[in-house]
């Protein structure tokens, strides 16, 4: 039965790894359209897929660093032309950077109209490029007001401007680019598209080619653009951590059960309101017993998933231990982490795969707090914050630390609560064997140094 | 727990019989759940795992909902295994129908087919009710539904029957989900009208359980006929075969026109027994809307997440091309065989690839002819894919087909299972070094990952230290091939994947909605290669003998692990063959191969009244039911 008609003309169903795909943002300003993009090439590049995000604001930056709204006017010639300039630019860019391997380019632009749409179909079809649409057509003010407010603020446009000016100059360009805003429609049924309307309440999926399409269009389904946060902890110190043993299912320490009990306070103050969060943990006696605590309209929810890396043959031992019994394996760990797999365990790339869908489960959801394991909370930092696979598991993630990540346009903030409740350390350094080694004060892939921190209650 | 089968055996009466030997999923129903249980659930599942200290070195998961293990009960190894469902934990999703919409013909029974086995997959425990087997088996045989069944001004005896009928499956449904844990049920239905999908809705949230409409739209007239033609009417392609119940239902009447006529009065029989339908606007209603056959998927409101969004994922890759897959072993090596070795193939290993590569391209041709000789279009063979794993023996086991220009692809997911420290040891050995693992093994040879760390430890820490290398579970393994799955799927040419028969069991098990306890007991003999035919209620599964092998390399990988495993209590629906391996070998192509075993396996297994045409099979287990 014939059902599809690929526009790749090979008849045979197109391939992943054949697969190359231009994926075109659309929509006003102020749609999250940048946060999308960025979302999906962090989300891309943390499962080790080739992806980068062009952005035609910055070649149009390069030009016209901080244009007013006048510039956007399409009776503006000059500003037309510019723009038009910038796209083709990122668009030639795109495809330079597709010649040279690249799996998954993102075309961050408002591509409001169908001709532009067309043109980009166009230029990537004559190098046997995909591409595929992703309208995010929203209508509610309030949250086109809140991405207003936090552009003016973060927008390199708008950077060093009164506030107030910014935003007014922002709405003005806004109204410019809807007096000729088409949104995807009929004429374009033989183009790939996702629409996301009314913030991922109706969905429109067309003409998905392949697997890879369709991944992607999974996850940017699950996104949404509402402001929230995540917080991550660790589990209290537990009994194993004074040993320095790895793994295992111990229970707290005692300084572990005072963290616990602090733990509540600590995140009322850093939400700032009364507000319930959801509560993940693992299911490790650890992570139950540091959550316990917490308010009981707290919705708690315990993953399997977010289980600590399965050390295999090295569960419960040290690294004193490890290095002793296994040699070539301990060598083997600190050459290459993220891809060292312990006999009969996991490695870092297998614990990311774990992740997946509680990746997938957090872009969907609201406020998280989540208490889980070291190796854990480094996969899942590492892709909020974009950390590289060589640094990731070399993070020095402390005890007893609230962390406070908000996803945002340009970047994830992130802010840190210290409980002021001592702990060990649990970080190693390449080549140690220490049991309780301080990290290094202040040095890069150091979380939440109490420095940088907020003060201990 | 005798009263409690008793009683609902009696309820349910002759229906739920019928629907046990359904395709549908019926280990599922065979496996009988004690309320006491079901009790068991409530959040108190992370507290008895966080209070038991082993029970993380016992398996990389919880069991779940599919996987259940037989007697758990008495199993002191499992505290952590009651009915946890996976799905509880993964989709924190509450009770699901999903409700298909749309008219016969619309490929509704082959979405809630395929759409039950990836969830099956995923670990949440799926059923699918048909009300067309509900109709059947309320109205006498050989009876048809009254011309005015499906009309809104239905007599009142039409609408009597009709309300008959939508109790009777809607009481199985609830009773699935109360009683057996099940977590989504696919109702598959037309359910025509909005006023009465609204309803619907809320009769279901009454009982606390959610509702995704399903519906699948269809304005292409192509596809409409298309599947009029090679699913309702009888059609001489063996994997479009018709069941026995649709002949029965359509009436004779089709079966000696033109197909494509045939197809037409079919369809026109649809508009005049259904003269109303409407398509789904209903913005208050979450609703998935697959419009021709998912060149377009339509989405609204769907308020319970990751599961819906995993559906319409799924969806996006779903097809209803028809399309064979065949598995092959690899050819054997020139070192020995071991698991870290990636060796190359020996002579005879590339003897296997010439052999293998001949027999199935001629089955291939053997299929066309067939498919002409019985009066079919001369129309030339989808072409082959084939797929591999990244390890040499598979890759230069395609190497045969290659070079004749057939599409080779490499998948790394496909590697197979590291067998730990059992590689290359016999069962003794392994008894005699291991007797804990073994024991573990027994208790669930699909999670249970070798070596375990401890025991080992104690029992031969030089050895482990030699030799264990980072060992899976079947469970692992099945968790790494799922996006193979979804590009499985999507796949539309024909596919021989050559791969390690660890990784031809796990797909295997998918394709066949195994359960999860036989996947490692799944055989795949060297000189066989097994075709899957897809089908509109459950795959077909058959074997091609490859000629000329030597039987020094027929037998299985050293490094599987032939320990009996206790029966599940699940019996195969595949009759006298054991445990869900496929249908016996062919030995000739042409007509042998629409073997009548496979065909009346098909008929016996589909309508459940063929018990006679069964050859003698011993209920495995006294759970089982048959």
């Amino acid at each position: 039965m014939e059902m599809m008609r690929p526009r790749k003309t090979n008849g045979l169903g197109v391939q992943v790894e054949d697969t190359q795909i231009c994926v075109v943002m659309v929509g006003l300003p102020a749609r999250g359209k940048s946060l999308i993009a960025q979302k999906a090439q962090r989300y891309l590049a943390w499962l080790s897929i080739d992806a980068k995000v062009f952005n035609v604001g910055n070649y149009r930056r390069k030009e016209t660093a901080h244009p007013t709204a006048e510039f956007f006017d399409t009776s503006n010639a000059e500003g037309e032309r510019m723009r038009r300039a910038a796209a083709e630019a990122a668009v030639n860019d795109m495809i330079a950077w597709f010649k040279k391997g690249g799996l998954i380019g993102i075309l961050d632009a408002t591509n409001s109209t169908k001709e532009r749409r067309r043109w980009i179909a166009e230029a990537m079809d004559e190098h046997g490029i995909e591409t595929l649409y992703v309208e995010s057509k929203c209508d509610d003010e309030d949250l086109i007001m809140s991405n207003i407010l936090e552009v003016k603020t973060t927008s390199p446009d708008y950077i060093g401007q009164d506030p107030e000016e910014a935003a007014q100059d922002f709405r003005k360009r806004i109204r410019n680019y809807e007096r000729v805003y088409e949104t995807i429609d009929k004429d374009e049924s033989d183009l790939t598209y996702l629409k996301i309307m009314d913030v991922g309440k109706r969905v429109i999926i067309n003409r998905i080619q392949d697997y890879l399409q369709s991944r992607v269009v999974y996850y940017l389904m699950n996104l949404h653009i509402k402001p929230r946060s995540i917080w991550l902890s660790r589990h209290g110190e537990s009994e194993y951590n004074l040993g320095g043993q790895i793994g295992g299912d111990a229970d707290l320490s005692p300084r572990g059960h005072e963290y616990a009990k602090l733990l509540p306070e600590l995140v009322r103050r850093s939400v700032g309101d009364d507000r319930p969060l959801t509560v993940w943990t693992s299911t490790l006696k650890r992570t139950i017993q540091t959550a316990r605590y917490l308010p009981k309209h707290y919705n708690q929810l315990q993953w399997k998933a977010l289980d600590e890396l399965d050390s295999g043959v090295c569960d419960g031992m040290t690294y004193q231990e490890i290095a002793e019994a296994y040699p070539e394996d301990f060598a083997a760990r600190d050459e290459d982490k993220y891809n060292y797999r312990y006999r009969g365990g996991e490695s870092y790339r297998d614990v990311v795969i774990r992740l997946e869908p509680i990746i997938m489960e957090l872009e969907r959801s609201e406020d998280i707090l989540i208490v889980t394991h070291q190796a854990v909370l480094r996969c899942i930092y590492a892709y909020f914050m974009k950390k590289d696979q060589t640094k990731s598991p070399w993070l020095a993630v402390p005890l007893h630390t609230l962390i406070k990540l908000t996803p945002r346009a340009y970047g994830t903030i992130e802010e840190y609560a210290s409980s002021g409740i001592d702990a060990v350390s649990t970080w190693r350094g390449q080549g140690s064997v220490a049991h309780h080694e301080k990290p290094p004060v202040g040095a890069e892939g150091v979380i939440g140094n109490v420095a940088n921190g907020e003060n201990p209650p | 727990m005798e009263t409690q089968k008793g009683k609902e055996t009696a309820n349910q009466g002759m229906i739920m019989a019928f629907m046990n030997r359904r395709a549908s999923r019926p280990e599922l129903a065979d496996v009988l759940i004690d309320d006491d249980d079901t009790n068991m659930l409530d959040g108190s599942t992370a507290e008895i795992a966080a209070n038991s200290p082993r029970y993380r070195r016992r398996s990389s998961t919880f069991i779940d909902g599919v996987h259940d293990l037989p007697n758990e009960k008495d199993s002191p190894m499992a505290p952590a295994q009651l009915y946890s469902t996976m799905s509880g934990r993964l989709f924190h999703s509450g009770r699901i129908v999903i409700v298909l919409v749309g008219p016969p013909a619309r490929g509704k029974t082959h979405i809630s087919v395929s759409l039950s086995r990836y969830l099956q997959w995923l670990g949440v425990k799926t059923r699918i009710f048909h009300l067309g087997d509900y109709r059947r088996a309320t109205l006498p045989p050989g009876a048809e539904i009254p011309d005015d069944y499906f009309f809104i001004n239905a007599s009142a005896k039409s609408v009597v029957l009709r309300q008959k009928i939508l109790k009777k499956c809607r009481e199985d449904i609830y009773a699935w989900l109360n009683h057996e844990n099940g977590q989504v049920a696919i109702y598959d239905a037309v359910n025509p009208l909005s006023n009465g999908r609204r309803s619907l809705e809320k009769e279901f949230a009454k009982h606390d359980v959610q509702t995704l409409f399903l519906e699948s739209y269809v304005t292409d007239e192509k596809i409409l006929r298309e599947n009029a033609r090679s699913v309702k009417i009888s059609s001489p392609d063996a994997s479009l075969k018709m069941p026995k119940r649709v002949v029965e239902a359509n009436g004779p009447q089709f079966v000696d026109m033109d197909p494509d006529d045939a197809a037409k009065l079919y369809l026109k029989r649809i508009d005049t027994k259904i003269p109303y339908f409407e398509t789904m606007v209903e913005s208050d209603l979450n609703y998935v809307k697959m419009i021709n056959a998912g060149e377009r998927i339509e989405y609204n409101n769907v308020s319970f997440g990751y599961l819906s969004h995993r559906i319409v994922f799924y969806l996006m890759n779903l097809h209803i091309k028809s399309r064979h897959t065949f598995f092959a072993r690899a050819g054997t090596s020139s070192q020995e065989d071991h698991y870290k070795t990636d060796a190359h193939l020996s002579e005879e290993g590339k003897d296997y690839a010439k052999k293998m590569s001949e027999t199935l391209l001629k089955h291939r041709e053997a299929e066309r002819a067939d498919l002409i000789a019985n009066g079919n279009p001369d129309i030339p063979l989808k072409p082959l894919t084939v797929w591999t794993s990244t390890r040499k023996r598979t890759v230069e086991t395609a190497e045969y087909l290659g070079e004749r220009g057939f599409k080779v692809r490499q998948r790394s997911q496909m590697s197979q299972l590291n067998p730990g420290v059992c590689e290359k040891l016999s069962e003794n050995a392994i008894r005699r070094l291991y007797p804990d693992e073994v024991g573990m093994h027994e208790q669930d040879p699909y999670h249970h990952r070798y070596p375990r760390a401890e025991v080992l430890t104690s029992c031969c820490p030089k050895f482990l230290a030699t030799s264990a290398n980072d060992a899976q579970s079947y469970h692992d393994l099945a968790v790494r091939l799922e996006p193979s799955i979804l590009e499985l799927e999507r796949e539309q040419n024909d596919l021989l994947i050559i791969a390690h028969e660890s990784v031809l069991r796990v797909l295997y098990g998918y394709l066949m909605a195994c359960d999860a306890m036989n996947i490692p007991n799944l055989r795949f003999p060297r000189n066989e290669i097994i075709e899957i035919i897809p089908a509109s209620y459950q795959n077909e599964a058959k074997r091609i003998t490859i000629p000329g092998v030597a039987s020094n390399i027929v037998p299985g990988s050293p490094e599987d692990i032939r320990i009996p495993v206790p029966s599940s209590g699940i019996v195969s629906p595949f009759p006298g063959s054991g445990l869900g391996t496929p249908a016996e070998p062919t030995k000739t192509l042409s007509q042998d191969a629409f073997a009548p075993a496979a065909g009346h396996f098909e008929e016996g297994y589909l309508d459940g009244e063929s018990d006679k045409s069964k050859p003698d099979r011993k209920p495995e287990n006294p759970l089982s039911r048959d």
